[in-house]
């Protein structure tokens, strides 16, 4: 009986280094989809983690963000690694001469130019989602911290009572809570502010240093992982850099407004991006200064 | 292009999520503050203060007129012996409002504020003390504030005792000495006159609930480390009594030589402090944070499950009552009534009658 498979043709290498990735693509969605369906257990685990390295560092709960975030980081590396790898890869199509002629051609075929994309995907083994997941995936992490921080400080009677029912056996909750929510000059479960000796209308909390920190920290990141880029028109490139912009002053207004914990978690983040770009000789360090990136 | 936009929504959805986090002054953040004169019950929930009349469970006034973002109440609101209202807001601008209720706006039906002290740092989440025409108001951040009601209309400055922790229990007097109970585990007592500091002992549990004085003279209080402490008021010296099963949240309360009160996991307790023997022990239907209610021949108590229990002395259910929704507010007595404060249902607030009957309840309009 003849084999019908033999009549397939055989997959090559780079399309199953694409299949690879698309597996991988699909196993972070999936896991985004668990996150979600399980959103309450989730939090009940940040929370009982970010508790137990309270514990162990002596009661510092600004300590037990930083290393939290730490370890948030060591946890999605491969993650952070795979979306880096997918946009040095989507940035090196938008610099093949083929690629750009085929833009140039079809520019005013779309569908055409589509079908021509996917088929360079293909081609180099870019999985297109390669580098946006792995992002989304700091969404329910940022999101979750934020809410583990408030109900690990449970700033209200009822929120103590249910923190208290969250709380996994092996932590000794009664000696252990409430937590102390004081970390060098801030009140980690309240937006920070240094007191100035004047009201200014927009700043209820005073000087925001820490929002400011978090903004600088943010931009130095975006701009140090920004690819150089000879094509003018790359759309990459001027996403990036709408990105440097948008995402501090994102960040830098969740710091000012949120409890100040989030703010540690963003500057500490930023930090270990930062270290992680630099370590894998990807930090493109002439970026930050003006004009030198352009010659 | 696409991209770009699919980026734009993403960072938005984020930013919506994050944003819809943030706690606002809405009802169900915490629990109720509940307290009645003769005529009134005064109910804070949330965004309003709620006075509602005792005959018929009908609102006579709210504060504030309009729901006002920075304010938020949980605490239990103090009568002073001069008829203001007093309760501490829970909301961003900290503030200590006292209200008149003698002075109410024609149009909007709210009290005007005789005064608002708004030197504090945190939430308001304890009733003053009133003594001496002096309150003693404990704050979330950690100080005690004294301000002095003697010149009555403006109350802008206060003596500060700094003490640790947040501070959410009613401080407790016995005219010399002012005890304060804080969720740092401690329990301080303070000289009523010269703010000094006269001890300061650790019991190794946070101390949401009041302490209690004993007829024996001796200071009561329960605690997160599941235990019932015994102190000399004088010296401070201080040794467990009874290991509860689970956290004492609330403020045990006294009747005679018995002591009652309760723990998270549902258990009452009834405790002779002269013979410092456990008379007797039951288990409702719930966990139970709200301090037990003596009345002439029983108590009351509230269970998160929703119902009000009457237990006589011996330790039987005289009678029980599901309210419904969950109880974590202790009740209050008012002449005849019984108010019961429960969260997660339609009405606020509920007044039964002595056999437990509900009376009426009181759902706020508009």
């Amino acid at each position: 009986m003849k084999n019908k498979s033999t009549n397939l043709p055989a997959q090559s290498p780079v399309s199953a280094e694409m299949s690879a990735g698309m597996l991988k693509t699909v196993g972070i969605a999936a896991l985004l989809g668990l996150i979600v369906w399980r959103w309450n257990d989730f939090i009940t685990i940040f929370v009982n983690v970010l508790i137990w390295i309270y514990d162990i560092v002596g009661n510092n709960f600004g300590l037990a963000i930083i290393l939290f975030t730490i370890l948030i980081r060591i946890i999605t590396w491969p993650l952070n690694a795979q979306q880096m790898k997918g946009a040095a890869a989507m940035q090196e199509l938008q610099n093949d001469k083929e690629w750009q002629a085929v833009q140039k051609k079809y520019a005013k075929d779309k569908e055409k130019l589509a079908q021509e994309q996917m088929r360079f995907y293909k081609e180099k083994g870019i999985n297109p989602f390669g580098s946006c997941l792995p992002t989304l995936i700091q969404f329910p992490i940022i999101i979750a911290l934020y809410q583990s921080i408030t109900r690990a400080l449970a700033s209200t009677p009822l929120d103590l009572l249910k923190l208290s029912r969250s709380l996994y056996s092996f932590l000794d909750v009664s000696s252990l809570i409430p937590l102390k929510s004081k970390f060098l000059w801030m009140n980690l479960g309240q937006p920070e502010g240094i007191p100035m000796p004047f009201d200014v209308s927009f700043l209820p909390h005073g000087f925001p240093l820490l929002a400011l920190i978090v903004a600088l920290t943010t931009y130095v990141q975006a701009k140090l992982t920004m690819p150089a880029s000879p094509n003018p028109g790359d759309q990459t490139a001027a996403m990036s850099g709408m990105m440097s912009v948008y995402m501090p002053l994102m960040l830098g207004y969740f710091a000012l407004t949120f409890p100040s914990g989030l703010a540690v978690y963003f500057i500490t983040s930023n930090i270990l991006g930062i270290v992680q770009y630099a370590m894998q000789g990807k930090a493109n360090w002439r970026n930050l200064i003006p004009g030198a990136a352009k010659k | 292009m696409r991209k770009k936009f699919v980026l734009v929504i993403m960072i938005l959805l984020g930013a919506v999520l994050l944003t819809a986090c943030a706690g606002g002054a809405v009802r169900g953040t915490s629990w109720p503050g509940l307290t009645a004169d003769g005529t009134t019950a005064y109910l804070a929930d949330g965004p309003f203060v709620y006075a509602v009349n005792l005959k018929d469970g009908k609102e006579v006034w709210r504060y504030p007129a309009e729901r006002n973002a920075k304010l938020a109440f949980y605490s239990t609101p103090l009568v002073t012996p001069d008829g203001l209202v007093v309760v501490g807001s829970a909301g961003s601008d900290y503030s200590l409002i006292a209200l008149d209720p003698t002075d109410i706006n024609g149009t909007t039906n709210a009290p005007a504020e005789a005064w608002r002290f708004t030197g504090a740092r945190d939430h308001w989440r304890a009733a003053p003390l009133a003594l001496n025409n002096k309150l003693y108001a404990p704050n979330s951040d950690g100080s005690l504030y004294i301000l002095d009601l003697q010149d009555g209309q403006s109350v802008k400055k206060a003596e500060v005792v700094n003490l640790d922790g947040r501070l959410w229990a009613q401080p407790t007097t016995d005219g010399e000495r002012v005890y304060v109970t804080s969720l740092d585990h401690s329990v301080i007592a303070i000289d009523a006159n010269t703010y000094a500091i006269l001890w300061h002992e650790d019991l190794g549990g946070a101390l949401p609930g009041s302490a209690v004085l004993g007829e024996d003279g001796a200071l009561y209080v329960g605690s997160l480390a599941s235990q019932l402490e015994r102190f000399d008021p004088a010296s401070g010296k201080h040794q467990p009594v009874l290991d509860a099963a689970n956290w004492v949240w609330s403020t045990p309360s006294l009747d005679g030589d018995t002591l009652y009160f309760s723990d998270v996991d549902g258990n009452f307790y009834s405790f002779d402090v002269a013979t410092r023997k456990l008379n007797w022990k039951v288990q409702p239907d719930g966990p139970i944070t709200a301090s037990p209610l003596i009345q002439n021949d029983h108590v009351l108590l509230a269970t998160e499950s929703g119902s009000v229990f009457a237990v006589d002395r011996e330790g039987k259910v005289l009678w029980s009552q599901a309210i419904g929704g969950k109880i974590y507010t202790t009740p209050v007595a008012a002449g005849d009534l019984i108010l019961v404060a429960p969260l997660e249902t339609e009405f606020y607030l509920a007044a039964l009658d002595p056999n437990g009957r509900q009376v009426w309840t009181f759902a706020p309009g508009g």
